[in-house]
């Protein structure tokens, strides 16, 4: 039987290497500049390099916008994929923090009646950035195991929730401005060495779950979140995210490397589709670990009980 | 003769004479602060304290009424860390005579012992050379010879003889006086206190040179929004009454006016009652839905030399519309500031109630039970950002009973800035939420920098007036000509300082862009690992605060 294709929107942050390996292919979104140039989400530093866009970020973040693929770039999409009959599985970024899932079930369902043969799933990965290409990468493996389109779409519903986010967002000035942080008013822009600790919650936003005062002590309280979260890490491909915080995602890989052997770890860019919303200040790794809570309140207890062992 | 026993009134003479004689020494006592910034203003709390005290005293020959009126009046009118001890020294004297009539000369003695044993408990780590020393000695030295047939003026004469023995001997006590060339300031306003009370008793009574009562920072009411009340409106809270009632003479008016009776007869009207005579006058506080009532059963008695009347469902519903952000909120953040910008700045990070301490005014312990009471949490967190407010912030705490309130001893800006960048607004744990505040406050280095108002001498240190001075944790510790090289050299006193990551920077008034620019250059060149985060904060005084972490 002829395996199921894999279709993501270009938040999934996967680089070219990646897609090619685990042959998923990107519908991409929009990005505007500040001069007002509309263009695909770039998945590639060309036109900028990482260090220029992240401060030319800074400088205007109300000048760059993103907007994710509308219904009809995922039905052209999906209608090329299915064209000969192949399977597909459709994944979008949280529809807690964009319309892509709602344009992309309708995509599906407009492709699916005017082809009436056509076989789509989509999946609310209520995640964003390298933790969607985390799952995009999970879901591309099971498929490479001979798990069908069903089959694969019921797992990743089962167990997105065990997607974690360890690590830190220091300039929330972006997040809280674009609405993409529960509570986002209740926090103020950059915090002067201040780490907010943010992990995804049941919908798909990311929560801040814990504050803590400089680098140091972040790195000490993530490394024993991970060691409490994450299941069979020597099992595990780890992606850390870093959008400007390059320097710092090193040192952390290095952490992580040391204390938890994991199968594979990678340093992933955030592109533009979702660097634009989060800034420069993220630097977290992806896993796959235990449930999180619905109210987030056992993974808050877990930073909570590491910040009074330190006093 | 001696003066054997002393009533109520008496006593309120005394002590206005005492607030005359420190009024007119209270710049010379500012200046003996030891400081070398303006903000040694330990004459100008004390005067406060003193004066809101005697303001809020009921006029009355019992000694015990009298006191405590006048110590709960200090309590709260309490400036700076003098206010708090002079304030607390006249609640331990109250306490002692609270079931006495008159003083005499056991009542004085136990009521001075009384009073500087509170004042020592209401200081967390007492330090000698100060007011607490020129009291405790003051009457520790002359216990023994206080008898029965003592004489009050005498007493005093040797209780201040002792006092100023005392405070002569501070500067041995306490380095940082001898190094400035001062006694303590707070002893010194102290004495004149008494000395004051003396003078009265000698019939040479100081006569105070201004109103009793200043005009504090704190805003004044404004006119009421009245458009807050309409034809629609509910009108359920009624009106705040205040008038002061002339009892007059003469066969129209009942000559029989009994206080007492007055007060039954205005509880059927009304509520919230207070109402104090003074001879033949009145002054009545009431709140009512039917002043008409109160009027008529008044001029029974005499005539109103003032009245005023306010709708107070107008200052309900204003009190709503400023509360409305803060409802329902589990816990509210008071944070004391200086200058616009700072204001403006705590409130943007979080703060609920902004209070401007001003420049050279300390927030008083009643000020900030004012703001206690506005704010509707259940909780309350209050970040002083100087450590001549954490005092007046705990007597408030501690006066306060409606509320939770949690003072987070912040010595300074950065301090504050961190304790709120820790805060979690969102989480509904109202414990996890202080503990995040007080971390935030905890291990962060201040550094400030200004421009030397006077002549100074700390240890080692000297500087003249007009040079650079840095501070490290609020003590002298870099005099230079040039600013930056005063600044970079405090910062490079911090234990560790080359392993120092982040740090915030509070930008004053008058400092320019130009210079904040010069100062990140130098910082990047000695400490390369420091990220700083600046903030245009307007502060005035210091042109700089840093707080790094």
């Amino acid at each position: 039987m002829k395996k199921f294709a894999i279709l993501c929107d270009a938040t999934c942050d996967l680089n070219e290497q990646f897609r090619t390996q685990y042959d998923i292919h990107v519908v991409p979104g929009h990005i505007t500049l500040p001069d007002k140039t509309d263009l695909p989400s770039p998945m590639k530093w060309d036109r900028y390099s990482r260090e220029e866009f992240y401060a030319n970020l800074k400088k205007d973040p109300n000048g760059f916008k993103t907007a994710p693929p509308n219904t009809q770039e995922f039905a052209n999409a999906m209608e090329t994929l299915t064209a000969d009959g192949t399977e597909l599985l459709a994944m979008t970024i949280s529809s807690g923090i964009s319309g892509a899932f709602q344009f992309a079930s309708t995509a599906a369902k407009q492709v699916m009646q005017a082809h009436p043969e056509a076989r789509i799933r989509v999946v609310d990965s209520l995640r964003f950035g390298p933790g969607f290409g985390l799952m995009a990468v999970h879901a591309a493996r099971l498929r490479d195991q001979g798990l069908s389109l069903d089959e694969v779409t019921e797992y990743l519903e089962a167990n997105k929730n065990r997607f974690h986010q360890a690590g830190w967002l220091d300039d929330l000035s972006f997040v809280a401005k674009k609405g993409r942080l529960t509570n986002a008013k209740a926090f103020f822009g950059t915090l002067a060495g201040i780490k907010p600790i943010g992990e995804f919650d049941y919908n798909g936003l990311t929560t801040v779950i814990g504050k803590v005062k400089g680098a140091k002590a972040a790195y000490a309280v993530l490394m024993e979140y991970i060691a409490q979260t994450i299941e069979d890490p020597e099992d595990q491909t780890i992606f850390i995210a870093q959008t400007s915080r390059l320097a710092q995602a090193e040192v952390y890989k290095q952490m992580i490397e040391e204390r938890f052997h994991p199968k594979e770890i990678f340093i992933n860019d955030v592109f533009p589709a979702c660097g634009i919303n989060i800034g420069p200040g993220l630097m977290a790794a992806y896993y796959l670990g235990k449930p999180i809570s619905e109210d987030l309140s056992q993974e808050r207890a877990i930073i909570e009980k590491q910040l009074s062992k330190e006093e | 003769m001696a003066i054997r026993r002393i009533n109520g009134i008496e006593l309120e003479r005394m002590l206005r004479s005492g607030l005359a004689n420190l009024q007119q020494h209270e710049e010379e006592i500012n200046r003996l602060n030891v400081f070398p910034v303006p903000d040694g203003d330990t004459g100008t709390n004390m005067c406060m304290t003193l004066a809101h005290g005697l303001q809020n005293a009921v006029s009355t020959t019992q000694i015990n009424d009298f006191l405590k009126t006048l110590s709960a009046g200090m309590l709260l009118g309490a400036r700076g860390n003098s206010g708090v001890i002079l304030s607390q020294f006249f609640y331990g004297f109250s306490q002692e005579l609270s079931r006495s009539v008159l003083i005499g000369p056991g009542e004085l003695r136990s009521g001075l012992i009384r009073g500087y044993r509170m004042a020592y408990d209401a200081v967390l780590q007492p330090v000698e050379g100060t007011m607490l020393s020129v009291a405790r000695e003051g009457i520790e030295h002359i216990r023994a010879q206080i008898t029965r047939s003592s004489g009050i003026d005498v007493i005093l004469s040797m209780y201040i003889a002792e006092m100023r023995r005392t405070l002569a001997q501070t500067p041995e006590m306490l380095p940082v006086l001898k190094d400035a060339g001062v006694v303590d300031s707070g002893g010194a306003g102290f004495i004149l206190i008494f000395e004051g009370m003396l003078k009265y008793l000698h019939g040479e009574p100081v006569e105070s040179a201004e109103p009793a009562v200043r005009e504090t920072a704190a805003p004044s009411p404004s006119e009421p929004d009245l458009s807050l009340f309409d034809e629609n409106s509910t009108f359920a809270d009624g009106y705040c009454v205040d008038y002061l009632l002339q009892l007059m003479n003469g066969g129209s008016y009942d000559q029989h006016f009994r206080l007492q009776n007055y007060i039954d007869r205005l509880q059927k009207y009304g509520n919230s009652i207070v109402c104090v005579q003074n001879d033949k006058r009145v002054k009545v506080h009431v709140h009512t839905k039917t002043p008409a009532y109160i009027i008529q059963l008044s001029q029974k008695y005499g005539e109103f030399l003032t009245f005023k009347l306010e709708n107070m469902q107008i200052q309900h519903n204003e009190h709503d519309r400023e509360t409305q952000q803060v409802k329902n909120k589990p816990l509210s953040v008071v944070a004391v500031v200086n200058g616009n910008g700072m204001a403006s700045l705590f409130a943007s990070l979080g703060a609920d109630k902004v209070i401007d301490g001003g420049a050279t005014m300390n927030t008083s312990a009643q000020e900030f039970v004012a703001a206690f009471e506005q704010l509707p949490a259940d909780e309350i967190v209050v970040l002083p950002n100087s450590k001549n407010i954490i005092l007046a912030a705990e007597q408030a705490a501690g006066l306060f009973k409606a509320k939770h309130v949690t003072v987070i001893p912040t010595a300074s800006y950065a301090e504050g800035y961190f304790a709120l960048a820790m805060d979690m607004p969102d989480s509904s744990d109202v414990s996890r939420r202080i503990q995040q505040m007080l971390r935030g406050a905890k291990d962060v280095v201040t550094v400030s920098e200004t421009t030397a108002s006077r002549d100074w001498s700390y240890h080692e240190i000297r500087c003249r007036k007009g040079e650079e001075i840095a501070f490290l944790g609020g003590e002298l510790v870099c005099v230079n000509s040039d600013w930056k090289a005063a600044l970079i050299d405090a910062l490079l006193m911090i234990d560790g300082a080359e392993d120092k990551e982040t740090g915030v920077v509070f930008r004053g008034s008058g400092v320019s862009e130009e210079q904040e620019a010069a100062l990140a250059e130098a910082v990047a060149e000695k400490l390369p690992l420091l990220e700083l985060e600046f903030i245009d904060a307007g502060q005035e005084i210091y042109h700089w605060v840093l707080g790094v972490m």
